[in-house]
């Protein structure tokens, strides 16, 4: 009933049950009891006992035992030891302390330190020696530590092995999304539209009630339909703007979203002409309006030389004709201006180096200079310093801005939504950042699946939306008054794209998402009747993975919520709703949540 | 000041050049020498102390609804630590400072020690600053004592009678393991200074005391790093090496080994491991920083605006930290080699802190920064003189106003909404340098690309918060005051979770 089909024979084992090895035989009762908590779809492939996970580096005083399983979705670590040293304020509701999300793997190291050997283990591997250590490096940062000393020799082994083939997954239907999705459609199969959860704007609230009713009052829109691109031409009373629905079936171009905002001057008929002049016929998008009326626009380069010309001047024109004062248009060249993808990835790759570099006391010495060779705040700077000087052109100069890359869904996705979060309050409410994302990132086509790297191709990976929430922070950080959500709230964002749970930061595009999820319905039997693809859960729906109490703290106690001009709709939360809720916050201590 | 060279509309005014990390320049207008008037009474009016005019503490007659200089009374302090105990007791042998003339009149010395065996030990430490109390935990009873260097000399000098005094102390709690001696300083320092007299006690003469040096530099030293800091940030933050330029001012680094220092103290005195002996080599700057900051990480009530007050009040003015020669007040001698910003660092050190544990500190960023302000501005006498008996001679109680007048009167603008008092809690600061941060609120606030907007939203939303506090526990009360009525009459218990709090430990 899964469709976890390993391509080598080898594995097929982990897809029975587990193994009775010698170790169960004489395993204390305690240990026995340890079960993992599953989520519906997720099997454990492969597990093993006495397992000790290391905690400090320099001693073994606070290490944990425990049972290590392998899951599709996760590793698990199951202990009755408590938490040693560390406490978390929160607790996310679909993973353990000690659970690794399989799509937040970096690298996997086995070694034998009697054999002094070590091994990086990819995807379908042999182990030639038991492993006496497992190693598991994790793209957020973390590295955790197994010791397998007094554990069977084999068992260890083969948990390795599962964990090196699960979490590198080669084909993205593979990737546990789809196996909770399925299982998801199967179990409300008899029941009407699908799973109660998939409506995505945080509404409908699986498993977790609703309490609290902190994000379920406001749902965020998705900009999947007609009705949310017009309702935010209205919410910033864009007149010179129309929504556009020639990509409706992604008949134009499958890494545009199926409906998007135009200047009212182009007719459909040359939109369609002008789409095949652009890289990914993608041509250009309304981003947002300012009040004045400058518009933030971005689009793909034209790729003919021979018509570039004409086709800008076509462009621009009608931008022109949509401001108020038939302002000029002011282009922004980005790939000439900004580090490129691959730059912020080096920089990342440094930046992650040093803070993981052991030992702590080499790096403590030169840290800032170290932090500073990284160059990663350099970049997060130069994306802040450019966006602020678009701002300066919106705002001060009257001019619409028009943001200019090779394919126009990279650093666009970046510096449109800086420029927003900088000069519109309602982006920096929670239901305005995340539609945000959903409008500049998810719907505009930001690849996902290659930047984040869920099937580990690493040739494509590019951190931009870790330092698009970087800048974001170092904006909080300088305006703490002027955003409604918390560093907790960013932090916890950037851990749900490490989630392969959620449909929202899985996929290359919209289409890429309908199209690969029409697939697997059929081969699964699933009926999708007038749904486009499956409906996978949104990550903002929180509740699927924070009790309404920890979601508490996303919310930023300086938060002022009445604030500068530029907010003319009144979907913002009221001003003392919010005062009720930093409350909560602030006097957790004291009171709790009464 | 004066005398730019540069030429050109604004080629010839005045460049004044501030103690608080500013410069402030102004262009005058050529004609009618209008520059030397001004630099004349300018120069007279700052640099009072060179033209025999007095302070202008001493002139101001601002009135306050609040008294400041009653806010540290020595002995309710001592009763707050439970002192005098059977192993402590307070002594006023120092009343006419003939003992210690920069120590205060009241010490608390061991029971056993008798005032003439605090004479003797007193001819064996620099400036006669004597090892004395500054802090007794209160379960396990080791202390905090904080000193000056023993005069050891090139010829390695003993004193049985100091001997037998650090044991003494060593006895008060009823640990058979050894004293814990902190030398603030870098040890090739400390064996330096016994070319000039000092240095530090050996492990022949103190067999059962062990020394560690914390490495932390001199007043020199921090001097020149805080003048690299300003060379970075005024009059032009420079972006591009902003990091290794920091670095290479090596502030954050000093700052990290003063927390360090604190945090061992700390930890020997809270784990019950040992008493502490702490000293630099007089014992009036790098041993003020790490007592003060160790007392704050262990005692909670040091952590309220009074118990601040009462700390710096305490550790820094009367033990004699030397803020006239540190800070310069009305000098025009701008050059003078005792200058240095040792209580900027302690109050950079706290700020530190306090980022760490925004919920343990009654106080927020402004009263630091206002600390700071008046510490230059002579407005107040809080921060005049060397020590307490220049202040006792200058009448300073009757002459001047405390600054905790100011504060003490208008506490609201000060208070950190998210402060949750806890009682027995120790903060231990990571003193790493991924963690330490540039104030840049204080640094750079001059700089006008830097500056803050103004009214500041965050003051305003923390009057907002405070508000909704009080609000909160006023209901709290009442609930709590509705429950108790229905319970059959329970013993009187403190109804506001502010009346149960502090006032932590009397001991008899």
């Amino acid at each position: 009933m899964f469709s976890l089909k390993p391509p080598r024979p080898t594995f097929r084992s982990y897809l029975l049950p587990p193994l009775q090895t010698d170790d169960n035989i004489n395993s204390e009762p305690k240990i026995k009891k340890l079960e993992p908590v599953l989520l519906p779809g997720e099997i454990v492939v492969n597990e093993v006992n006495f397992v000790r996970k290391c905690i400090a580096t320099d001693t073994s005083q606070y290490d944990l035992w425990g049972k290590l399983i392998c899951s599709n979705f996760k590793i698990s670590f199951i202990t009755d030891d408590p938490m040693p040293l560390q406490k978390f304020h929160y607790r996310n509701l679909l993973l353990g302390d000690h659970d690794v999300p399989l799509t937040c793997i970096e690298q996997i190291v086995t070694v034998n330190d009697h054999k002094r050997k070590q091994k990086v283990l990819g995807p379908n591997q042999k182990l030639k020696f038991n492993p006496t250590e497992l190693i598991i490096y994790c793209k957020d940062f973390r590295i955790v530590r197994f010791r397998f000393d007094e554990s069977g020799p084999e068992s260890a082994k083969k948990v390795c092995l599962a964990i090196a083939h699960y979490s590198q997954p080669t084909d993205l239907q593979l990737l546990f999304a789809f196996e909770y999705i399925g299982k998801k459609y199967h179990n409300s199969a008899n029941k009407i539209n699908g799973i109660p959860s998939g409506d995505g704007g945080g509404g409908g609230g699986g498993g977790e009630g609703n309490g609290g009713g902190v994000d379920s009052s406001q749902k965020t829109p998705l900009f999947e339909i007609y009705s949310d691109w017009d309702r935010e031409i209205k919410r910033t009373a864009a007149s010179g703007w129309r929504v556009c629905s020639i990509n409706e079936g992604y008949m134009i171009s499958t890494c545009l979203p199926e409906y998007f905002v135009v200047p009212s001057s182009l007719a459909d008929q040359d939109l369609k002409i002008f789409s095949h002049s652009f890289v990914g016929r993608r041509m250009p998008l309304w981003c947002w309006s300012h009040a004045n009326g400058s518009a933030l626009v971005r689009m793909a380069l034209v790729k003919d030389a021979l018509q570039q010309r004409k086709i800008d001047q076509r462009i621009c024109n009608a931008i022109t004709k949509s401001h108020p004062q038939r302002s000029d248009v002011y282009k922004s060249d980005l790939d000439k201006t900004l580090p490129n993808i691959q730059e912020v990835q080096a920089a990342f790759v440094k930046l992650k180096q040093l803070c993981v570099n052991e030992p702590f006391e080499e790096t403590e010495e030169k840290w800032l200079s170290s932090l500073e060779n990284t160059r990663w705040l350099e970049y997060v700077r130069a994306f802040l310093k450019h966006s602020a000087e678009l701002v300066y052109m919106l705002e001060s100069k009257h001019l619409s801005v028009v943001l200019q890359e090779e394919e126009g869904r990279d650093l666009s996705c970046l510096v449109a939504s800086l420029v927003q979060v900088m000069l519109d309050p309602y982006f920096r409410t929670i239901v305005g950042f995340q539609s945000l994302i959903q409008k500049e990132w998810v719907m505009a086509g930001y690849q996902f699946l290659d930047r984040c790297n869920h099937l580990k191709r690493s040739e494509k990976e590019s951190p931009l939306f870790l330092l698009f929430l970087d800048a974001t922070w170092q904006l909080l950080e300088q305006y703490p008054a002027a955003f409604e959500f918390s560093e907790t709230y960013l932090a916890v964002l950037y851990d749900s794209t490490r989630i392969s749970l959620f449909g929202t930061f899985l996929f290359n595009s919209p289409h890429q998402r309908v199209k690969q999820s029409t697939e697997f319905a059929i081969s699964k039997n699933i009926q999708l009747g007038d749904e486009k693809g499956l409906k996978f859960p949104s990550v903002w729906d929180w509740s699927l993975q924070f009790t309404a109490k920890d979601r508490t703290l996303f919310h930023n106690p300086f938060y002022i919520g009445k604030s500068t001009p530029c907010v003319q709709n009144g979907s913002m939360k009221s001003f003392k709703r919010t005062k009720q809720l930093f409350v909560v916050v602030s006097m957790k201590s004291s009171t709790g949540t009464r | 000041m004066g005398g730019a060279t540069s030429r050109g509309e604004n080629s010839y005014g005045l460049d004044i050049t501030c103690k608080d990390m500013r410069n402030l320049r102004f262009a005058l207008k050529q004609e009618g020498h209008s520059r030397r008037d001004m630099f004349e009474i300018l120069t007279r009016y700052a640099f009072p102390l060179a033209h025999s005019l007095p302070l202008f503490a001493f002139l101001n007659e601002e009135k306050f609804n609040v008294d400041g200089w009653t806010v540290y009374n020595p002995v309710e302090e001592y009763r707050r630590q439970g002192l005098p105990n059977h192993h402590w007791r307070i002594t006023f042998i120092n009343k006419c400072y003939e003992l210690c003339d920069t120590y205060p009149a009241l010490l608390v010395v061991p029971y056993r020690a008798t005032d003439d065996d605090l004479r003797r030990v007193a001819t064996f430490r620099s400036r006669n600053r004597i090892p004395v109390l500054s802090w007794i935990h209160p379960e396990n009873k080791t202390v905090i004592v904080r000193c000056s260097q023993p005069l050891v000399g090139m010829g390695g000098k003993r004193n049985k009678d100091d001997e037998k005094y650090l044991d003494v102390i060593r006895e008060t709690n009823k640990q058979i393991s050894k004293l814990t001696i902190y030398d603030a300083r870098p040890s090739v320092n400390a064996v330096a200074n016994k070319a000039t007299g000092g240095g530090y006690e050996s492990d022949d003469a103190y067999h059962n005391a062990e020394l560690f040096f914390l490495d932390i530099h001199n007043i020199h030293v921090m001097r020149e790093s805080l003048k690299k800091v300003k060379d970075i940030v005024y009059p032009n933050v420079e972006e591009s090496h902003w990091l290794s330029s920091l670095e290479s001012t090596h502030w954050l680094e000093h700052i990290k080994l003063v927390l360090t220092g604190a945090i061992q103290v700390a930890d020997k005195v809270s784990s019950g491991k040992s008493s502490v002996l702490v000293h630099c080599s007089d014992g009036w700057d790098r041993t003020a920083q790490l007592t003060s900051l160790a007392m704050l990480m262990l005692d909670s009530f040091y952590r309220s605006i009074e118990g601040f007050e009462i700390l710096v009040q305490k550790e820094w003015i009367s033990f004699g930290h030397k803020f006239a020669s540190r800070i310069g007040h009305g000098d025009k001698n701008h050059t003078d080699a005792d200058r240095s910003p040792i209580f900027l660092q302690f109050i950079d050190c706290v700020w530190q802190m306090s980022k760490q544990f925004p919920t343990a500190f009654e106080f927020n960023e402004q009263f630091l920064i206002i600390i700071l302000d008046h510490l230059y501005s002579c407005r107040f006498g809080t921060f005049l003189f060397n020590c307490e008996s220049a202040r006792e001679r200058q009448k300073v109680t009757e002459r001047t106003v405390s600054l905790w007048s100011l504060i003490n009167s208008n506490k609201e603008k000060f208070k950190n909404p998210f402060y949750t008092k806890e009682i027995n809690r120790v903060l231990y600061p990571v003193a790493s340098m991924r963690h330490l941060e540039l104030w840049v609120n204080y640094y750079i606030r001059w700089n006008p690309r830097i500056k803050q907007q103004q009214p500041n939203p965050v003051e305003q939303r923390y009057m907002e918060l405070l508000a909704l506090r009080d609000e909160y526990i006023k209901r709290l009360e009442e609930l709590q005051l509705a429950n108790s009525a229905k319970l059959s009459d329970p013993p009187t218990s403190p109804s506001s979770p502010s009346q149960m709090m502090p006032h932590v430990q009397t001991h008899f």
